[in-house]
């Protein structure tokens, strides 16, 4: 049956399966299909360029419709769509062909919509089918007519992008602002997504008193961490030497039977142990209790000891610091290490943990290392690695000022060692001769953070002065723009008012500089009105464009380097503007977007709600995965089309395990090729989007389904109706059905059919994916059967199958798809039907530049669209 | 019933502090500050730690020291433990077969955290809680007093994670500290000077006059468009600005004088009834000058030394949860029932209080208006489900009393995990259903006027409540 299909597809023309030489069908190559679906691209074919923006007021073209188009609608759609049945409620004879000034333009779009993804008129209708001429030449005309009514209604765009930052954006501006590194944003509410699934979307950006409030309190605590008054706070420190540990523990009179072991010169395997690298002696060792060192500073570099402590794959060193470690500021944790065998497939990294045990059951314990650290260094030559963890974050012991001893007050610093080893002989273990541990930790004093607000002037003795610099300095920053005057003046007005209620001027000060984080055009986007707005559409200003173009790609406030041609009026400049996006993207703070774009773009935060997921690693990896494969295509300039299907995988040791992909190690990510056998390539397949899309227990064709077409395709599929009979699970009979019946048995009730058939075989292709997206071939004894059929009779045969169709014949719907994302999330507000226009150029320009994602953002940032009010 | 001793020391204390003083401060403080004269609605929470005594019926103390009341709804009969509310029967109701399900399967002693809050805190690794059930109505009915609301708790501060010292937690899940001593609360309430307060409420004035003015020389540059998406900015300003002025009022109306000769302000937990005692009349007192509306009062923390523990000295008894732990000594269940007792007794005396105080806007007594909790995170030891509940009063908000309510299915006569003493009982399966006490939180928020379907992960109300 389904042979004979193919091959009927193949005699009417469809170029995406070849005859074998024994008669088999073959399918194509995916890379072939990648071929075979460009040329067919109809962005590609359009010769002349899309009707530019300003110049002629564009017409309908009414006498075309007469004479070529409404015939050919009248033949193959009015049966169906006519005064004798009106399926879908659409009437072809009733719509008004004038698409710019006529009440119809939706419909069309829909009409456009059904013909040019083939799915009307039906397949199995063959007495209305519609020559592949004829429906080019509708579809051409649609094109046309949609476009000119597009540009028409693009100076009367209903939204607008003045918006409010999203809590990411603010957090990432104050941290870019102050110099801290730290989350400081996170007791504002939840934002809530856009249609296509955007936080940054800027009619929903609401504003209220508590929010308001919020930010007062976020901006004037973020001031005072950033700033310091007064001496250098005097550090706590600790310092472990393994040297000295191990003779403290030896045994005083030498007898290396009690405790020791001297005999036996190899290193020990798998025990957490003090190790003389010289004499061989062991000496068990598990930490225990460090007191605060006062004849010692941190900072020391003493000499390599031969004492090391080894420290196994997985194994931690727990140290208990007692109670004295201070409130707030920064724990700088110094450990010098290195490994014992030098396999560059073993990895080794380190890892901390913060814990106490107050009474029975009423205990904690933390990871406070935002990353592992791996360690490289050689056994013979350790290197220290460090952390800095800001103490006011973390969870800490409260009754460790307590003056008695119960509920207990100490606190446990655990190091662990995060690792790969193999074992064997010579196990991969970590080597740790000397550990500081000291608070509060200051790189210099007053801290940078400080020294930004309050810098070194001449003027510094005089307030009224000095005043007005940090002001202007600092307002230039919050606001993205050059200060006038009477601004400044407000402000020295309200530190006037405040200075007689602080004892120093800096006190003061911060209360004012807090007063202007709470300011619309720190928390906003502005786009100002110009007197003489004659260009249409209007532009914003340079220093506006700045700004937009940082929270695009840095999701956060412009740098001065940014900021600086923008001043002068030159940032719109080609050369100006390439030369700032390359500098741009270089910057780590680019990675923001990577990570911001594509959790938004593909939904990720549904896998925090996921909870079969148990493996913490598996999960990290699952949802660093996208945003690994986004950012090497956008760091490369790779074709989006490899988010459809590409022969490499973007994994680390843990997800290539759970993939099945051999020799990957580490924790890193990594580009590796891969094998077709592997049933990967692409994102589609992710672990992440096949985990979020299940039901915790099984695979989730529907929500797969309703996830291709929202996210990858740009098409959703209608919100379900009203009293949607639920699956009925106590019918025995539907128990015993696989997922895939269950499915089908449900689409076949009349109220379903008509949206299921348009969502389900999306979602069934993937049914060779479980719950947690590994590959299966069989589902409780069956084999997976992942076949369907797509509304218009197109067939997907499993994940190759859809991917070659996807390839084959929707390239321009995903590319399009594709800009209207990105540019949806750079603009921050919906898209119109105003921009449609826009979004078809880009798409051509696009295109023809081979799909490539780097060219994408340059595109998007160059473009009308983006410049536009 | 152990009347004489408490009848001095129950005398004692209200002579200075209560009655005395609430009359005549009564009729000039309170009527000048309620809200244009709406009748408050309050919501107070009791917690104590440790649960309490469940024997097998086959045990002999069954009969007189089992928790949980005998019979139906309406017909319901009292043990000795919580016979002592016999008088004010037609006040309460006891609940049972309540619990919240993340909390199931964890050692009782992670959960007084978890309590008013229905969070899955787990027994061990990170720790992230939610929002508790007092500080959602604080959100609503907060601004309308003084403080939006007293957190209370015999050892004070906030404890540890899963050794909670507070039964309070914000919007971010971050624990409140509690006050613990009379004195310290006694300032807050009617003490307290507003200097501070006062430079800080002028500072935040002239911030947002000046933030104002810089957002209408904004709007003015901005297309009509965005001028709408800048007013709701203005809006939360003006908001501010109006919760400012509300705050100004409360720094300058004066703040009630009290009468301190007699009240028992030092009173430590090793005096337990007196100390006790002073902390219900504080709630009692600040709810009468209606400095606040919600309350919430932690009886010690689980498992552990500290003051609580010393309560039970009030009834004679050595440390208590050592009570817990000793029920199957000679006398064991009858300690730990008489223990509970005297827990019983105290919210007792101070659910009379309230309905011996006329309301003053007139609308019925105090208790009408409020509605006053007291339970345990545990029931049988360290077995963290069928959370032993009282709750009384309420009549104005809806609820009637006088009621045994039974909930859930399989467990009539609370025998599920009596008797046990080991920790495989609290860690076993469970095999019979319990209703998410998050649904009875609901009930009770809807009550109050907050207008929410949701809480603690759970949506919906608790029938028949």
């Amino acid at each position: 049956m389904k042979t004979v299909r193919k091959t009927a597809l193949l005699v009417l023309g469809s170029a995406w399966t070849l005859l074998a030489t024994n008669g088999q069908v073959t399918p194509i190559s995916l890379e072939t299909a990648k071929e075979q679906g460009r040329v067919k691209s109809r962005f590609l074919k359009e010769t002349r360029e899309v009707a530019r923006a300003t110049d002629i007021i564009p017409k309908a073209n009414v006498a075309f419709f007469r004479k070529s188009v409404g015939p050919i609608l009248i033949k193959s759609c009015q049966a169906c769509h006519g005064p004798e049945k009106s399926k879908g409620k659409l009437r072809i004879d009733q719509l008004n062909p004038d698409l710019l000034h006529g009440p119809d333009v939706e419909r069309w779009r829909a009409v456009f919509n059904a013909l040019s993804k083939s799915e009307m008129p039906p397949e199995d209708e063959p007495a209305y089918a519609l020559a592949d001429e004829d429906r080019g030449r509708v579809v051409d005309w649609l094109t046309e007519e949609l476009n000119a009514a597009s540009l028409l209604r693009r100076n009367n765009r209903e939204h607008s992008s003045f918006r409010r930052l999203t809590n990411y954006e603010y957090n990432y501006a104050l941290q870019d602002l102050l110099g801290l590194p730290y989350l400081l944003a996170n007791k504002l509410p939840p934002e809530t997504v856009s249609e296509d699934g955007f936080k940054n979307s800027s009619e929903l950006l609401q504003m209220s008193a508590m929010q308001f409030e919020t930010y007062r309190e976020i901006g004037l605590n973020a001031l005072k961490r950033a700033t310091v008054s007064g001496e250098r706070p005097p550090a706590v420190t600790y310092i472990l030497s393994m040297q000295e540990e191990m003779a403290k523990l030896m045994p005083k009179n030498d007898t290396k039977e009690s405790g020791t072991n001297k005999k036996n010169k190899k290193k020990p395997k798998n025990q957490q142990q003090l190790f003389h690298r010289e004499t061989g002696e062991t000496l068990q060792f598990s930490g225990g209790k460090l007191l605060p060192r006062t004849e010692l500073m941190a900072g020391q570099t003493p000499d390599i000891s031969p004492v090391v402590l080894l420290l196994p794959r997985s194994s931690e060193l727990k140290l208990d610091l007692d109670r004295f470690l201070p409130d707030e500021g920064i724990l700088h944790v110094r450990i010098r290490a290195g490994r014992s065998t030098m396999n560059p497939d073993e990895y080794a990294g380190l890892r901390l943990i913060f814990s106490a045990h107050t009474s029975n059951n009423a205990n904690f314990s933390q990871v406070i290392s935002e990353r592992d650290i791996p360690v490289t260094a050689t056994a013979d030559n350790p290197e220290f690695i460090h952390f800095d963890i800001p103490l006011s974050d973390i969870q800490r012991n409260p009754f460790r000022k307590l003056t008695t001893t119960f509920p207990r007050r100490d606190e446990f610093l655990h190091i662990q060692n995060v690792s790969n080893s193999i074992g064997g002989e010579e196990p991969l273990q970590v080597l740790i001769d000397y550990i500081e541990i000291s608070a509060p930790y200051y790189e210099q004093w007053p801290p940078k953070t400080h020294t930004d607000i309050f810098f070194a002037s001449d003027h510094k003795g005089d307030e009224q002065v000095y005043g007005r610099q940090v002001l202007n300095r600092f307002l230039r920053r919050v606001w993205r723009r050059p200060v006038n005057t009477e601004e400044l003046e407000q402000f020295m007005g309200l530190f006037a008012k405040y200075r007689p209620g602080f004892s120093t001027f800096e006190q003061a000060m911060v209360e004012v500089l807090a007063t202007a984080l709470a300011t619309p055009e720190f928390l906003y986007l502005t786009q100002r009105v110009t007197i003489n707005e004659t260009k249409s559409p209007a532009r914003i200003s340079d220093l506006e464009f700045a700004s937009r173009l940082s929270m695009f790609l840095w999701s956060s406030i412009p740098d001065d380097e940014l900021l600086k041609p923008a001043a002068q009026g030159k940032l719109s400049e080609p050369e100006v503007l390439t030369s700032q996006i390359k500098r741009m993207l270089a910057d780590p703070r680019s990675k923001r977007f990577s990570q911001n774009f594509v959790e938004q773009w593909l939904g990720l935060d549904r896998m925090n709600s996921v909870t079969h997921v148990t493996d913490r690693a598996l999960r990290e990896a699952m949802l660093e995965e996208p945003i690994a494969f986004f950012d090497q295509a956008l760091r490369h300039n790779l074709s989006i089309m490899d988010f459809i299907h590409s022969d490499y995988a973007i994994v680390n040791e843990r997800l290539a395990a759970h993939y099945q992909i051999p020799q990957v190690y580490g924790p890193h990510f990594r580009k590796v090729p891969i094998a077709h056998s592997t049933n990967r390539g692409g994102l589609l397949t992710s672990a992440a989007i096949m985990t979020m899309n299940s039901d915790g227990k099984d695979s989730h064709p529907l929500k797969r389904g309703v996830w291709m077409l929202k996210r990858i395709l740009d098409d959703p599929p209608p919100p379900p109706p009203p009293n949607v009979p639920e699956v009925d699970l106590t019918n025995p009979e539907i128990l015993k059905m696989t997922v895939k019946e269950r499915i089908a048995d449900h689409r076949n009730k009349p109220a379903c059919v008509s949206c299921h058939s348009k969502i389900d075989p999306w979602g069934i292709a993937f049914e060779n994916y479980d719950a947690l997206g590994a590959f299966r071939t069989r589902i409780q004894n069956k084999p997976v059967d992942a076949t369907s059929d797509l509304f218009n009779r197109q067939t997907l045969d499993g994940i190759d199958g859809l991917k070659r169709y996807l390839l084959t014949d929707r390239q321009d719907q995903f590319a399009r798809a594709m800009v209207h994302k990105l540019a949806a999330y750079a603009l921050g507000r919906p898209l119109s039907f105003a921009d449609r226009a826009d979004i078809d150029r880009l798409t051509a320009q696009f295109r023809r530049q081979d799909d490539c994602l780097g060219d994408l953002i340059n595109l998007i940032v160059s473009s009308n669209i983006f410049i536009a009010k | 019933m152990n009347n004489k001793s408490l009848m001095t020391n129950r005398r004692n204390f209200l002579r200075g502090s209560g009655v005395a003083l609430a009359l005549p401060w009564f009729e000039t403080f309170a009527a000048r500050n309620f809200d244009g004269g709406e009748t408050p609605k309050r919501f107070v929470s009791i917690y104590h730690p440790d649960g309490v005594g469940l024997p097998l019926k086959s045990d002999p103390a069954w009969k007189d020291w089992s928790w949980f009341p005998r019979g139906g709804e309406k017909d319901f009969e009292l043990t000795k433990v919580l016979n002592v509310l016999e008088p004010l029967r037609s006040d309460i109701t006891i609940y049972s077969g309540l619990s919240h399900p993340a909390a199931r399967r964890v050692h009782g002693h992670s959960n007084a955290d978890q309590y008013l809050t229905g969070a899955s805190i787990g027994g061990e690794g990170a720790y992230q809680n939610s929002i508790s059930l007092d500080q959602v109505y604080a959100g609503l009915a907060g601004d309308r007093t003084r403080h939006s609301s007293l957190v209370l708790s015999t050892n004070g501060g906030v404890g540890g994670p899963r050794g909670a010292q507070t039964q309070s937690f914000n919007l971010e899940g971050r624990p409140i500290p509690a006050m613990n001593k009379p004195k310290q609360i006694f300032d807050l309430l009617f003490v307290t000077s507003g200097k501070n307060a006062r430079e800080r409420l002028a500072r935040s004035k002239s911030a947002l006059d000046l933030l104002i003015d810089n957002s209408r020389s904004l709007g003015r540059q901005l297309s009509k468009h965005d001028q709408e998406t800048l007013k709701q900015y203005l809006d939360s300003v003006r908001d501010t600005e109006l919760k400012l002025a509300k705050a100004q009022q409360w720094i300058d109306t004066p703040i009630p004088q009290v009468d301190t000769r007699n009240l028992h302000l030092d009173a430590e937990p090793k005096e337990a009834r007196l100390y006790f005692q002073t902390m219900y009349e504080l709630i009692y007192l600040a709810f009468l000058s209606d400095s606040t509306r919600v309350a919430t009062f932690q009886l010690g923390r689980e498992n552990g030394e500290g003051p609580h523990d010393l309560l039970s000295l009030a009834v004679g008894l050595g440390g208590a949860h050592g009570l817990t732990h000793a029920i199957k000594s000679p006398d064991g269940w009858k300690n730990l029932g008489t223990y509970n007792r005297y827990q019983a007794e105290e919210f007792g005396r101070f659910v009379q209080r309230l309905k011996d105080t006329p309301e003053p806007t007139g609308k019925g007594n105090m208790l009408d208006n409020t509605f006053a909790m007291h339970g345990s995170a545990s029931s049988s030891f360290h077995l963290s489900r069928n959370y032993p509940i009282i709750s009384a009063g309420g009549q104005n908000l809806g609820f009637r009393n006088g009621r045994y309510l039974k909930f859930g299915k399989g467990n009539e006569d609370n025998q599920a995990g009596a008797g046990i003493d080991t920790d495989a009982g609290w860690s076993s399966e469970m095999e019979l259903e319990e209703l998410p006490l998050a649904k009875f939180f609901i009930t009770v928020l809807q009550r109050l006027g907050v207008e929410s379907d949701s809480f603690g992960g759970q949506t919906g109300t608790l029938p028949r409540v």
